[in-house]
Order: C-alpha cells, then sequence, then structure tokens
C-alpha cells in the first residue's frame, strides 16, 4: 500500500493542532451566539415552554434518557433566561467558557425533555455547543488551534451530504414525493405560487435539492465556486424557510455556513465590526494572555475522542442497514442521520386496553393524555407507539384495570400512498421492550 | 477529478435534468388546471353555504324557542309544554349544522370556551340546576356550563319519570320561569354574537387567510371538523357505551340529550353533517374537491366513500323508537357497531385526509433543511 497510515494519522493530528487565524472561528461564534439568543428567546415568546413542556400529561423520553423529566413552567423559564444569557456571552466572548458550558447544557437538558420535538437542526445545534465548550479561548496573537474550525466545518459537511444522499431514493427522485404533495399547498406564496402547483416543480425542486446538498458543503470549501455556492445557501434556505414550518433552522444554516469563508475575508468582516460603536466595549475577540492553544489536543485521551466522535458521526447514520426493511416505513434508525423534509407521513393509532382478568377492552382517546403535536408524532414512529402504550398500561392499572394488556391499531400514510398497518394490531405491547434490535411486530411496508 | 471530468459531469446532470423537466411538462401539457386547487373558492363555499347559513337557522330556531318559552311561561298548560318541547328538538337538529365550526368567533378565547362547551355541554348537573331554580340566584357566565345550554333547557322541559300535567304543574314556580327564559336568552345572546362577528367582519377575513400552514383557515376547519367528529365518537358514543378504558359498563346517564330521547337523531344528524362538511354540499366543492386535485386523492375518496356508506348502514341498523339510553341497556351492539365503524373512518377523515392535502395541522411541527 502506498499509504503509510501511522503517518497519515500523525501528520493529521499535526495539522489539527497547528494554531490557525481564529477569525472565521470568531464570527461564527458571534453569528451563533446570537442566533441561539434570538431562537431561545423566540421560543418563550411563542408560549412554548407551556405547550411543549408544562401542559402535556405524558412525555415521550430519548432512548436511554427516561430520567431526564420537565422541571416546573418557572425553573424552565429560567433555564430559557440563562440560554439566552449564555447565548450572548458565546456572542460577545464575555465569559465565553462558562457560556458554552451553560448553553450546551440547558439547551440539550430542554431538547431531552419530550422526543416529539426532534429536529436534526436541534441535534445539530446541540453537537456545536458540545464543542464550543472544548474550544481553546482565541490568543492574543488571534490564534487558535486548526481543529477547532475543523470539527465544525466537518460537521456542517456531513450534514448537507448525508441529507443529499438520502434524498437519494426512488420516491423522491423518480416520483418528486413528498414535494409533489408539500408544493400545491403553497400556491398562494408571492410570484412563485402559481409555479408551485406544477409537477415539474416538483422534479426540479427534487433534483437540484438532492445536488445542492450533496455538493454545497465542497462548493463552499473550493474558493473559485464560494461565491456562488453561498448566494444558493441563501437562496435555498430562504425558499425552504418560505415554504415550510421549519422555524430558524434556515438561519442557523445562513449563519453558520459562513465558517467556509477565507481567513481574510473574515478579518475584513470583524475589522468592520469592530468599527460599529460600543463592540470593543462589550466584545472580548482574545485573550490578552498567550494561551496554550496545543494544550487540550495534546492528550491521548482528547485525540481518541476526537476520533471515535468522527468515526461515530460517519457511521451512526448508516446503522439503519443493519435493520430490515424499508427505514422510511420502520424509521428503525431514523433519528440522529440528518433526514431532513424526507417524506410525507402520518398516522392514525388507535389504543385499546384490556382488563386480562375480566376480558373487557377500552378504546383510549389520545387527546386525554397528548397534545397535537404529540400525537401527530407517535401515530407513525414505532418507538413512540411502543411508550405510549407503556404509559396507558401502567395508567389504567392505577385506575384498577388488571393486568392491562394494550395493542394498537395504527394507520400510516407514506409519501400519499393508501394508508396501511404499521404494526401487528394484536400485538400486547405490554410485554415489548424499547431495544436496539428490530421490533419484529412492525409489519412490512 | 479534475476540472473536464468536473464539466462533464456537470453537464451531464444538467442534461438529465432537462430531460426530466421537459418529461414532466409533456406529461402534464393538458391538465395543468388539475394540479391547481382554488382554496379560497372552497372557503367562499364553506362560509356562504354552510356556516353562515347553519349560524343563522340555529339562531332563528333559538329564537323561536325563545317564543315558545315565552307562550309556555306566560301560560303554562300541556299545549305550549308540546310546542316548546318540539322547537327545542328542531333547534337542538339545527346545532348540529353549526356545531363543528369552532374558531374564530366561535372558539377558545381567554376565558371562553369554544361554542359548543358554551352551549351544548352534556350531561348536565340537574343539582346545580334545581339549586339556580330554588335560590333565584345565577350567573350565566361562570364556570357552570353544566347548568346552562340546551341540554339545561332539556332538563327543565323534558321529563319522562313525570306526567305532561305534573311537568306544567312545576312550571307555576316563577323561579323555574325565569330561569327556563334566561336560559333561551343566553343561548340566543351567544348564537348572534357568533352570526353577527360571521356577517361582518370574519367571513372576508376567513376566505382571505387561504394558505395551508398552521392558523389558516383550511387547517382550522381541518382541525375542528376533525374533532368535532371525534368528539361526536368519542363522547355521544363511546362514554355512554363504556368503551373507555377502566369503564365497566354501559353507564346510560352520560347520553346527550338524555331527557328528551332524541339521542340518536342527533348523533345521526350530527353525522350527517360530519358527511356533508366532507363532501362540500350537493356540489361536492369541499374536502373531497380538494382531494381530487391531490396525488392520491382518488384512492382516498373511495375509501373514505366505501366506509361512509359502511356508518350508513350502521345508523340504518338503529332504530329511534326506543330511546338510546334504554336501548342500550338492552342492546348496545347496534351502537358499538355504529362506533366501530366511525372509528374505521377515523384516518380517512383524519390523517390520511391532512396527509395528501399537505395542510399543517400545528405550530411548530415539521422538521427542515
Amino acid at each position: 500500500m502506498g499509504i503509510d497510515v501511522k503517518s497519515f494519522i500523525r501528520n493529521s493530528f499535526n495539522k489539527l493542532a497547528q494554531p490557525v487565524n481564529a477569525a472565521p472561528f470568531v464570527s461564527f461564534r458571534i453569528v451563533f451566539g446570537f442566533l441561539m439568543a434570538f431562537s431561545a428567546l423566540r421560543f418563550v415568546l411563542l408560549g412554548w415552554i407551556e405547550d411543549h413542556y408544562t401542559e402535556p400529561l405524558f412525555h415521550f423520553h430519548y432512548y436511554g434518557f427516561d430520567w431526564i423529566h420537565a422541571v416546573s413552567a418557572s425553573w424552565l423559564y429560567m433555564i430559557h433566561i440563562l440560554m439566552i444569557l449564555a447565548s450572548i456571552g458565546i456572542m460577545t466572548g464575555y465569559l465565553f467558557r462558562v457560556s458554552s458550558i451553560l448553553l450546551f447544557l440547558c439547551f440539550t437538558y430542554t431538547e431531552l425533555i419530550d422526543l416529539t420535538y426532534y429536529l436534526n437542526h436541534y441535534y445539530f445545534v446541540s453537537l456545536i455547543c458540545f464543542w464550543l465548550m472544548f474550544i481553546p479561548t482565541v490568543d492574543k496573537h488571534q490564534k487558535i488551534p486548526a481543529w477547532s474550525i475543523f470539527i465544525i466545518k466537518f460537521q456542517l459537511t456531513l450534514v448537507y451530504l448525508y441529507a443529499g444522499l438520502a434524498k437519494i431514493n426512488y420516491d423522491w427522485l423518480i416520483e418528486a414525493l413528498p414535494l409533489k404533495i408539500w408544493l400545491p399547498a403553497h400556491d398562494d406564496l408571492f410570484l412563485i405560487g402559481p409555479l408551485l402547483t406544477l409537477p415539474a416543480t416538483a422534479y426540479v425542486f427534487s433534483w437540484f435539492g438532492m445536488l445542492y446538498d450533496c455538493s454545497i458543503a465542497f462548493l463552499l470549501m473550493y474558493k473559485p465556486t464560494r461565491p456562488f455556492a453561498y448566494i444558493t445557501v441563501i437562496v435555498f434556505h430562504a425558499l425552504t424557510g418560505f415554504l415550510f414550518q421549519i422555524g430558524v433552522f434556515p438561519l442557523v444554516m445562513i449563519g453558520a455556513t459562513i465558517i467556509f469563508f477565507s481567513d481574510t475575508w473574515h478579518e475584513n468582516i470583524l475589522k468592520r465590526i469592530k468599527a460599529l460603536p460600543l463592540i470593543k466595549e462589550v466584545f472580548v475577540f482574545s485573550s490578552s494572555r498567550d494561551v496554550k492553544t496545543k494544550s487540550i489536543f495534546s492528550f491521548a485521551l482528547f485525540k481518541t475522542f476526537f476520533v471515535a466522535y468522527l468515526l461515530f458521526q460517519i457511521l451512526f447514520p448508516w446503522r439503519y442497514l443493519l435493520y430490515p426493511g424499508n427505514l422510511f416505513w420502520t424509521e428503525e434508525g431514523y433519528r440522529f442521520s440528518w433526514r431532513v423534509m424526507l417524506m410525507e407521513k402520518a398516522g392514525d393509532a388507535t389504543f385499546y386496553v384490556k382488563d386480562s382478568k375480566t376480558g373487557r377492552e377500552g378504546i383510549v382517546d389520545n387527546r386525554e393524555f397528548l397534545n397535537a403535536h404529540q400525537e401527530k408524532q407517535m401515530s407513525f414512529q414505532p418507538d413512540m407507539i411502543l411508550q405510549f402504550a407503556h404509559f396507558l398500561g401502567e395508567h389504567y392499572q392505577r385506575k384498577g384495570v388488571n393486568q392491562p394488556e394494550v395493542r394498537a391499531e395504527v394507520y400510516v400514510t407514506l409519501n400519499a400512498r393508501p394508508s396501511k398497518l404499521l404494526i401487528d394490531p394484536n400485538k400486547n405491547l405490554m410485554l415489548e421492550k424499547d431495544t436496539w434490535k428490530h421490533k419484529s411486530w412492525i409489519l412490512a411496508d | 477529478m479534475n476540472l473536464t471530468e468536473i464539466k462533464s459531469s456537470l453537464l451531464r446532470i444538467t442534461s438529465i435534468l432537462l430531460v426530466l423537466f421537459v418529461a414532466a411538462c409533456e406529461k402534464n401539457e393538458p391538465g395543468i388546471d388539475d394540479s391547481s386547487f382554488d382554496r379560497k373558492a372552497m372557503l367562499e363555499f364553506y362560509a356562504d353555504e354552510m356556516i353562515v347559513p347553519a349560524y343563522s337557522q340555529t339562531l332563528s330556531q333559538i329564537e323561536d324557542l325563545q317564543s315558545k318559552a315565552q307562550a309556555f311561561t306566560a301560560l303554562p298548560d300541556s299545549l305550549s309544554l308540546i310546542n316548546i318541547q318540539q322547537s327545542w328538538k328542531s333547534a337542538i337538529i339545527s346545532w348540529q349544522e353549526a356545531c363543528a365550526f369552532n374558531f374564530g368567533p366561535a372558539g377558545e378565547d381567554g376565558l371562553r370556551k369554544s361554542l359548543p362547551e358554551e352551549i351544548a355541554t352534556f350531561p348536565v348537573s340537574t343539582s346545580k340546576v334545581e339549586d339556580f331554580v330554588g335560590s333565584g340566584n345565577f350567573n350565566l357566565n361562570d364556570f357552570n356550563r353544566d347548568a346552562r345550554g340546551f341540554f339545561a333547557i332539556e332538563y327543565l322541559i323534558f321529563d319522562e319519570t313525570r306526567s305532561i300535567s305534573e311537568l306544567v304543574q312545576r312550571f307555576s314556580e316563577e323561579n323555574r320561569k325565569s330561569y327556563l327564559n334566561a336560559l333561551v336568552e343566553n343561548l340566543k345572546t351567544r348564537l348572534m354574537q357568533v352570526r353577527d362577528s360571521w356577517t361582518s367582519s370574519y367571513r372576508s377575513e376567513f376566505v382571505n387567510n387561504a394558505g395551508t400552514d398552521a392558523g389558516s383557515s383550511t387547517s382550522m376547519l381541518y382541525n375542528e371538523f376533525v374533532k368535532s367528529y371525534e368528539g361526536a365518537k368519542n363522547f355521544k358514543l363511546g362514554l355512554p357505551l363504556g368503551l373507555r378504558p377502566g369503564q365497566t359498563s354501559v353507564d346510560a346517564t352520560l347520553c346527550e340529550a338524555l331527557y328528551s330521547g332524541y339521542s340518536f337523531n342527533i348523533i345521526k344528524k350530527h353525522f350527517e353533517v360530519m358527511e356533508n362538511i366532507w363532501r362540500g354540499g350537493e356540489n361536492e366543492l369541499g374536502f373531497r374537491a380538494y382531494l381530487k386535485q391531490v396525488t392520491g386523492g382518488d384512492a382516498l375518496i373511495a375509501t373514505t366513500e366505501s366506509q361512509i356508506n359502511l356508518i350508513h348502514n350502521a345508523l340504518d341498523a338503529i332504530s329511534d323508537q326506543t330511546p338510546m339510553k334504554d336501548e342500550i341497556l338492552i342492546n348496545a351492539a347496534p351502537y358499538i357497531s355504529l362506533h366501530t365503524e366511525l372509528q374505521k373512518n377515523t384516518k380517512n377523515f383524519k390523517s390520511d385526509l391532512s396527509s395528501l392535502i399537505g395542510i399543517a395541522i400545528t405550530y411548530s411541527s415539521g422538521d427542515g433543511d
């Protein structure tokens, strides 16, 4: 073999430890902090603390995180205020380390409260916040170790590339689904509205979306294509932002991708920012000390973790290959894999609770326990169906039903196909456990 | 990859795209109009042909009820009692036409609950009603929604345990007369507020909010339609039939319209209204027409219509000769099978419909790239 693996690794580590111009990181940090503050404030003002966390009687937990619970509304407000303050800390660079730890903990905690609200971009934000905790302070020479910028670019590249690869499937490319469903619903959009009802538009959007996601990170890395690519980023995300209810995600991506620009570009931008009034008084751009930027990366443990993280990020999204059946139908291995806006799926789940002593079976009104959002998400995702079944079983046991058996009749429609049973309607779900293993009670697509 | 390779692959991709574009255009050229649906026209239809007429119709039935109540309380006798009972039956049937549009003026707003909760709560708390009658002290804006509205009125004017003359006799009590008149007046006021709001400003707000996002008229209409459908199934049938987990038997006291024996007529009418909303009247200008324009819509229409037929069969198998509260104690099976058929149709009206039309049901739903 021509490649000497050992020296490749050693060279890579050396490169990653090298101090580089910190300007791209500094402007990234400013934009990211700003957007996080905005996003947390928006969340509070929309009343989502109540809607998402305190009003529902039941929360769907993430696998392995059933020990996370929603605290009271006043604590949640405190946490969001802390989040906003921490975001401002990230933006200004003031108390950066404390801010980054606070932001990671607060943000990740709130995300883990209820699986219903899982969004890929929240996962992305959590990962970025995680790394901000370790990224060293910019030293007095305006330097930062190369890995700090590398890890952010790596994550962004992976988000786009995997989102693009996921679009290479029959429905997306050949049937232009789900865009054929989604686009006509927006025929009232200014100027382009009428175009959206044409099937051809759905094809163009589908193919462009796939090519865009697969290539954009690379076009941003390559200097000659970068300005054009960034314009595409703005247009693409602005368009999807107008079309779909995706919150701050377009802004986060438009903001985050600036990290791909060159050192000089960022230095120019920062120069302009510094020229603004008050900025110099409030913002901390670098430490006055000569920070040993190499320190954390010189630990073998950290290096091992770093490599493990990269491998995990690259491999984990492919875990679906280990499960039988159609991923879009079973959703086994669907999350945490950058599959975004990929399918139109909806279900109707009816739960039956049977008293195993008397044999009497009752029908559950889901809305007695779940809000509309929770019910919608639960109705087509097997692991959530299982969680809700267990909740119902325990709830009705307390209400005096003897050893409840819980089964569910779940009809799911995927990309406008007639709805079909998702799981075995006769399976007593109380006897099933959520594991990494394939759920044999999911019916074939 | 060198530059020429990149260029050639770009060229290849562009030509694939071009071919696809042309192919897609050609295939759909004759039917371009088919793919667009005039949502505003649909909303205008719902507003002008269904919602506003339903409120107006119900209001005039309530005005009739009021005149009958005034006649009855002025001179309580068996004839005037039968008149007000008949009028109540017409009004409650008319109300079914109007009970599913609970957004905007009929929606929740602060302390105000949705219109059906405000005027059609059941079961009625007879003890509260008797307390209010006894004391003559009552406030129709408090939380005692189970002591007013259609079914509190029903309780006052129907009572099968008493003969007609006994019932007339009870209305020698002045407080009972004034409570009855106050309840009817309150009903009229609530309906009038909603109707007037629709005829003055809300109609244009409704038809012009023609998007599909959460909070759009189509989304609100759909949400309330589903809620009303599921409410009929769960509360008008499921609860009295004892079909909830934890219930161990039929509970006839949970029937809607317990005193008039009119429960089944109301349920039947409620479903017919649901079907009519889905179809969009005789000319089928509603959700059904919308479905005809979207991918997968024809298949869903076929599934829905065959299930609707099964529901009609189940409805036809129930006789309205015996009141529901008595019938379900003897033979609940026909009612249970009606519930089952309605249950089977839920997905057609709910998840399948919204998924195909592409309307956002809730705020903050959706994931994005």
